[in-house]
């Protein structure tokens, strides 16, 4: 087996799950400035979710999955309302902000160990054998292909829906001054609550996938959060184009390096990188 | 004053920094439909002033009054399009990363969210906001980012998506500041068509030829508190107000 093509396709693939926690997370970020600790684990959730409705009751797989993404959405707006936007409202610094994510990270990662146990849950059926492809002497999994068009059919209409709509055009006005937004008529609160709502069941499409890819954790949230914030960050805070890009350039200088390094160092590659950009381009590869 | 009737009464607004009173007891009665300057020397409090009057900042105590009815003792920013009421700032303030033509299409959004999000702009509104780059002359450069547009251009976009809002009170904190004699023409003409209109204009600023070309009637103001009122001549021949700009 030739192991560039299958280095690729791993990249590719690793790349399309942080994907969605990327640009979901710029999405969110753009319209609220602050580091939103608890995404990560809006995810895991919504593969919970999914797990739930998929593997405890027998449902259907693609409506368990869209239970998933609609209990994740939902949920990072409850956040928002009750404990976001009354602290914006007290103008609340971002740093402030993030310590509260972290509250709810951690109340959220507890809950989900509460019902669902500390143990890995797949999602994917062993009773059913997933198909192999082999392409250029790499193999992937039928799955994998699913997960890998989900992500761009996310960062397409995502980037598209921001363009074009006038809620993508309010969102951006919010990003750039939040109070001059408001001034001009925009209603700011019920704004960010959708992005909250639809970068959540964004990052649930992660979650899921991860679920059926390698299984899920309760406690694997954060570290699927600092990837996305990674990637975020090289592709360009704020920009979901850049976050999508990122999420690529990340994981594939992590899979490459295993030419020069023990693949046990991947992870710290993945944050050198990282720590390289915030030195030398602090704004990412797509500047805003 | 020509009309009896207020479009704004501010009555005994106090708003102070810590110790510091930036508007202190200030009463005043602004007339529906004229233009009406607030002038006074820097740090009297015309900036907190029009920042009271938009919620950008709270008032401590005292009320304003909208059209001789509505009772405010809180003014909410996000509320302000609701009350008619839109601004400039003295400082330019616009969305930088946004094309000159996308921060005025974006005043014209759906007030409803849900419908904001799936709607995109009608043919209607583009042809809305090009006559509105055309009548501040922008129009060739709706395409550029904000960030990259010159100071006085900045100022012309930021009174645009103002005219766009189409509010009954518009206030203009310092709009001809740092602008060539061309833009300065353009803003004093958009002034004049608001009163034309019909429309409240309140207006700072410190060019005294423009007081007496645009106003009505004038305030002046010193240290938080009302100094002299009146028709624009009288008012700025006043010895106290002279002493205020040019010291004792």
């Amino acid at each position: 087996m030739n192991i560039v093509p299958q280095l690729i396709l791993n990249s590719i693939i690793a790349g399309s799950i942080i994907a969605f926690l990327a640009v979901s997370f710029n999405l969110i970020y753009g319209a609220t400035r602050f580091f939103n600790m608890a995404h990560g684990t809006i995810a895991i959730f919504g593969g919970y979710i999914a797990f739930f409705f998929f593997k405890t009751l027998g449902w259907n797989m693609y409506l368990s999955a869209i239970l998933g993404i609609l209990a994740a959405g939902l949920l990072g707006y409850i956040f928002d309302r009750i404990i976001y936007l009354p602290l914006r409202k007290r103008k609340a610094s971002g740093m402030i902000m993030l310590v509260a994510s972290i509250g709810v990270f951690t109340a959220l990662q507890s809950l989900i160990q509460i019902f669902f146990t500390s143990e890995f849950q797949t999602l994917s059926d062993i009773s059913v054998h997933d198909r192999l492809y082999t392409i250029f002497g790499a193999t992937i999994t039928q799955t994998q292909i699913y997960i890998l068009i989900m992500a761009f059919i996310v960062a397409i209409c995502l980037i598209i829906f921001l363009k074009y709509t006038i809620f993508g055009k309010a969102v951006k006005a919010i990003s750039d001054d939040e109070e001059v937004a408001k001034i001009v008529g925009i209603n700011t609160n019920k704004i960010i609550g959708l992005s909250f709502f639809i970068g959540s069941g964004i990052a649930a499409i992660g979650g899921i996938a991860v679920g059926f890819d390698t299984g899920l954790n309760p406690t694997m949230g954060m570290k699927l959060l600092l990837h996305g914030i990674s990637a975020a960050i090289i592709g360009g805070v704020g920009s979901v184009y850049g976050a999508f890009i990122g999420a690529f350039v990340l994981t594939f200088v992590a899979n490459f390096s295993i030419f020069w390094i023990s693949g046990e160092w991947q992870e710290a590659v993945a944050f050198v990188l990282l720590i390289i950009f915030l030195i030398f381009r602090p704004r990412g590869i797509i500047k805003r | 004053m020509k009309n009896d009737k207020n479009i704004i009464e501010v009555k005994n607004l106090v708003k102070h920094f810590g110790g510091v009173y930036a508007v202190n007891d200030l009463s005043l009665k602004i007339p529906r439909g004229e233009v009406v300057s607030i002038i006074g020397p820097n740090g009297s409090g015309k900036s907190t002033l029009v920042n009271l009057l938009s919620g950008m900042v709270e008032i401590n105590s005292g009320v304003v009054i909208l059209n001789d009815a509505e009772k405010l003792k809180k003014i909410k920013s996000y509320e302000i399009q609701d009350l008619s009421i839109t601004r400039t700032f003295q400082e330019v303030r616009l969305f930088e990363q946004m094309t000159v033509i996308d921060n005025l299409l974006v005043v014209l959004t759906n007030r409803s969210v849900f419908g904001s999000f799936f709607e995109v702009h009608k043919k209607y509104h583009l042809e809305e906001v090009e006559r509105m780059l055309q009548r501040v002359g922008l129009e060739a450069k709706k395409n550029q980012l904000a960030k990259n547009l010159s100071y006085g251009q900045r100022k012309l976009l930021e009174i645009a998506r103002a005219l766009l809002m189409k509010t009954e009170i518009y206030l203009f904190d310092e709009p001809f500041a740092g602008l060539f004699h061309a833009m300065i023409k353009t803003v004093s003409g958009i002034i004049k068509d608001l009163r034309k209109e019909g429309k409240t204009v309140i207006l700072i600023e410190h060019n005294m030829d423009l007081i007496r070309e645009l106003s009505d009637y004038v305030f002046v103001m010193d240290e938080g508190s009302l100094l002299a009122e009146g028709e624009p001549d009288s008012v700025l021949k006043k010895k106290s107000v002279i002493e205020a700009y040019l010291g004792k």
